[in-house]
């Protein structure tokens, strides 16, 4: 078994899947299961394509890291792809090419290549907003990620004239030897703003209001946590072992990165509609992502990755679903929306709660976990700037918790099928067991990146 | 204010980037290039070609040695098609052609059509010899789109046969990939050659690459002849 049936599987199927419209929903979820059942049966390591040795050629590598990621992006494109069955079927096509970029996307390990899946799964996604009928929002999405992807290329062109080599390890090895790194702080700008638009942080995340805010079953839980969870996963993999942020540079990017939390948790306080909330919250989120990356915590931070993709398909597609119903998705509107609701209401606050890091629950888990390492990096402020972030997110959850829970005079009724529900407790009770039964977390630690491994050894 | 900001933004990301290079001693001179410490120093390599079995070298790196940045750039332009034809099209066999703001005549449909012929046989040719000489699945592709672009513009009854033409794009994107999966049947790697490389510069040579260049001149032409339609059609939308 390779890995490149990850990659190769799915763009087939999307390739066929054009000849019969009928057959395509289905076929997403078969590749779906099969990519997930052979990830089982995948041999950790490099896998080099068209059989040309690295450097020479392409090569893909499956690493701990990646297969945790692999497993987190295949099992929610299964779960909202049959969620949506029958109402969003001429989207399958454009779902397993998103399957198939994102897989690569995570898989690969040459620079080019990682650019051209950004460019597949970053279309997809424009794609998959247009679901949401505001064109002129999408079309906003569509510039700002091609900018973005473009000053990805113009920086990995110009790392490719410095050293010749496009091979991610390759790369990193010749780096060490001219150990310069402040020439490369302009190729490695170029890249941070690319990977930056798609990761929502800020300042290049204006794209994120109107896709998200304006989102459905379908575009919401894809990009507010698959797509999420992806490139976190590879912004991950880059500050962990490329981005070599020094000195100014690291003041820079730390700044903004904590600037992306304050803000973000600010909009979401300021916000009265819920997925506004929803959706300032995952940029606060994205920030704290990339700033556990800057910090060497790699581990904590994919289990929050994790964590964030399960709560936010879970948040996403109740608020999407409701607000379809009721038309609106003011909280004042939405109010009593799980008197009638009692099981999707409590596994809505669980989910809510463990974004919330409230103990019992594995969101508690990771935060104090990650805060513990970031307290052994004496970074005292990072700490303190969190602990005030997740205060404010706690005082505006609870309030609309609240809001949700206790009807108004009007009652509304929205109806959730069994689907709907069996996921939602299922995700539930992921977040409450791992919460509880923290064992399997620590398994692992911060070298389930093996790329420093791989580039110190040869 | 937003533009004049944006303006401002713009041109300090330029002074950033021409400072940044200009003092930059691992960025080279043009022409200044070491080849020996490169990867594409082996690219160039006689051992290496013989090898691939590609006379055009650029050949050799798109389709051989990136391969597989090929599959990916084909699947994103069938995606772009994808898009096009997801905000463009309508319901099947509902659309109309969009008029021209001229009535053609006699000969110039004719004589579009004349010139069809031979645009269509000299994309095939550049298609065909894609690992001999410059060109290729890609350029040539985009000739067959060309043609059938010009049809278009020079008759305003004209519509391609669309379903034919995602039929084509569809079994040409599968068989790229399902070539790269012999590859692990065959060899033991996806997009490995598997047929005798025979004699560079002749033109049953180099391999697989002649046959993926040709599904790709096939699909690329397909695809933006798709797109050409989707543009040129309006109708109710769905």
């Amino acid at each position: 078994m390779s890995p490149i049936l990850l990659v190769a599987v799915p763009l087939l199927a999307a390739f066929l899947s054009i000849l019969s419209k009928k057959l395509a929903p289905y076929l997403l979820l078969a590749v779906g299961v099969f990519n997930l059942v052979i990830l089982f049966f995948i041999p950790l390591g490099f896998e080099i394509i068209g059989g040309f040795n690295q450097p020479l050629g392409i090569n893909l590598l499956l690493d701990t890291y990646s297969k945790i990621a692999l497993i987190l992006i295949n099992v929610l494109i299964i779960v909202i792809a049959f969620l949506n069955i029958g109402k969003y079927n001429k989207f399958s096509s454009i779902l397993l090419l998103a399957m198939g970029g994102l897989n690569g996307l995570v898989l690969t390990n040459d620079l080019f290549n990682l650019f051209v899946f950004l460019e597949i799964s970053g279309i997809a996604a424009y794609l998959i907003t247009s679901s949401n009928k505001k064109p002129v929002k999408t079309f906003h999405y569509l510039i700002l990620g091609a900018v973005g992807s473009s000053l990805f290329l113009f920086g990995v062109v110009i790392l490719y004239s410095m050293f010749g080599t496009l091979n991610m390890v390759d790369m990193i090895q010749k780096i060490q030897i001219t150990n310069n790194y402040k020439e490369l702080i302009l190729p490695f700008t170029l890249m941070f703003i690319g990977l930056g638009v798609e990761a929502k942080l800020l300042p290049f995340n204006s794209w994120v209001k109107g896709v998200l805010g304006k989102s459905n079953t379908l575009s919401g839980p894809m990009i507010g946590g698959v797509y999420a969870a992806a490139i976190g996963f590879v912004l991950g993999r880059y500050i962990n072992n490329l981005f070599m942020f020094e000195g100014n540079l690291l003041i820079v990017v730390i700044a903004l990165l904590a600037l992306g939390i304050l803000v973000g948790e600010a909009m979401a306080f300021s916000s009265t509609k819920v997925r506004e909330i929803l959706l300032f919250s995952s940029i606060a989120q994205a920030s704290i992502v990339a700033l556990l990356f800057v910090n060497g915590i790699v581990l904590w931070a994919v289990y929050y990755i994790v964590a964030a993709a399960l709560s936010k398909t879970v948040l996403f597609l109740v608020i999407n679903k409701a607000t379809k119903e009721v038309g609106s998705d003011e909280i004042s509107k939405l109010k009593g929306l799980f008197s009638n609701n009692l099981v999707v209401g409590v596994a809505f606050t669980l989910v809510t709660l463990s974004v919330m890091g409230l103990p019992l629950l594995v969101g508690f888990v990771v935060k104090l976990n990650f805060l513990t390492e970031l307290a052994v990096n004496n970074q005292i402020w990072l700490i303190i700037l969190i602990l005030v972030a997740s205060v404010v997110e706690g005082i505006y959850f609870v309030r609309m918790l609240v809001k949700l829970w206790y009807p108004e005079d009007n009652v509304i009724s929205v109806k959730y099928n069994l689907s709907f529900k069996v996921v939602f407790v299922v995700i539930a009770l992921i977040l409450l067991t791992f919460g509880t039964y923290t064992a399997p977390l620590k398994n692992y630690d911060n070298t389930i990146d093996t790329i420093q491994e791989v580039v110190d050894n040869g | 204010m937003k533009n004049i900001l944006g303006l401002f933004v713009a041109l300090l990301l330029g002074v950033f980037i021409i400072l940044a290079l200009d003092t930059s001693a691992s960025f080279p001179e043009f022409g200044d290039i070491d080849l020996t410490e490169r990867v594409s120093d082996e690219y160039l390599d006689g051992n290496n070609i013989d090898d691939v079995g590609s006379a055009n070298i650029v050949t050799a790196i798109v389709v051989g040695y990136r391969g597989f940045d090929t599959l990916g750039e084909v699947t994103v332009l069938f995606i772009s098609a994808l898009g096009v034809a997801l905000v463009f099209g309508g319901v099947p066999n509902k659309q109309n052609r969009l008029d021209l703001k001229f009535k053609p005549n006699f000969m110039l449909k004719t004589g579009s059509k004349i010139i069809f012929g031979f645009i269509l046989v000299t994309s095939l040719y550049i298609i065909f010899h894609g690992h001999l000489s410059p060109g290729g699945g890609f350029p040539g592709g985009a000739m067959i789109a060309s043609a059938i672009l010009l049809l278009y513009l020079s008759d305003d009854k004209f519509r391609s046969n669309v379903k034919g033409f995602k039929l084509l794009e569809g079994i040409a994107g599968s068989l790229f990939v399902i070539i790269g999966l012999l590859g692990l049947v065959f060899a033991t790697y996806f997009l490995q050659n598997f047929l005798p490389a025979g004699t560079v510069g002749e033109i049953l040579s180099a391999g697989i690459i002649p046959i993926i260049y040709v599904l790709i001149g096939l699909k690329v032409g397909s695809e933006i002849s798709g797109i050409v339609d989707n543009f040129l059609t309006e109708g109710e939308s769905v």
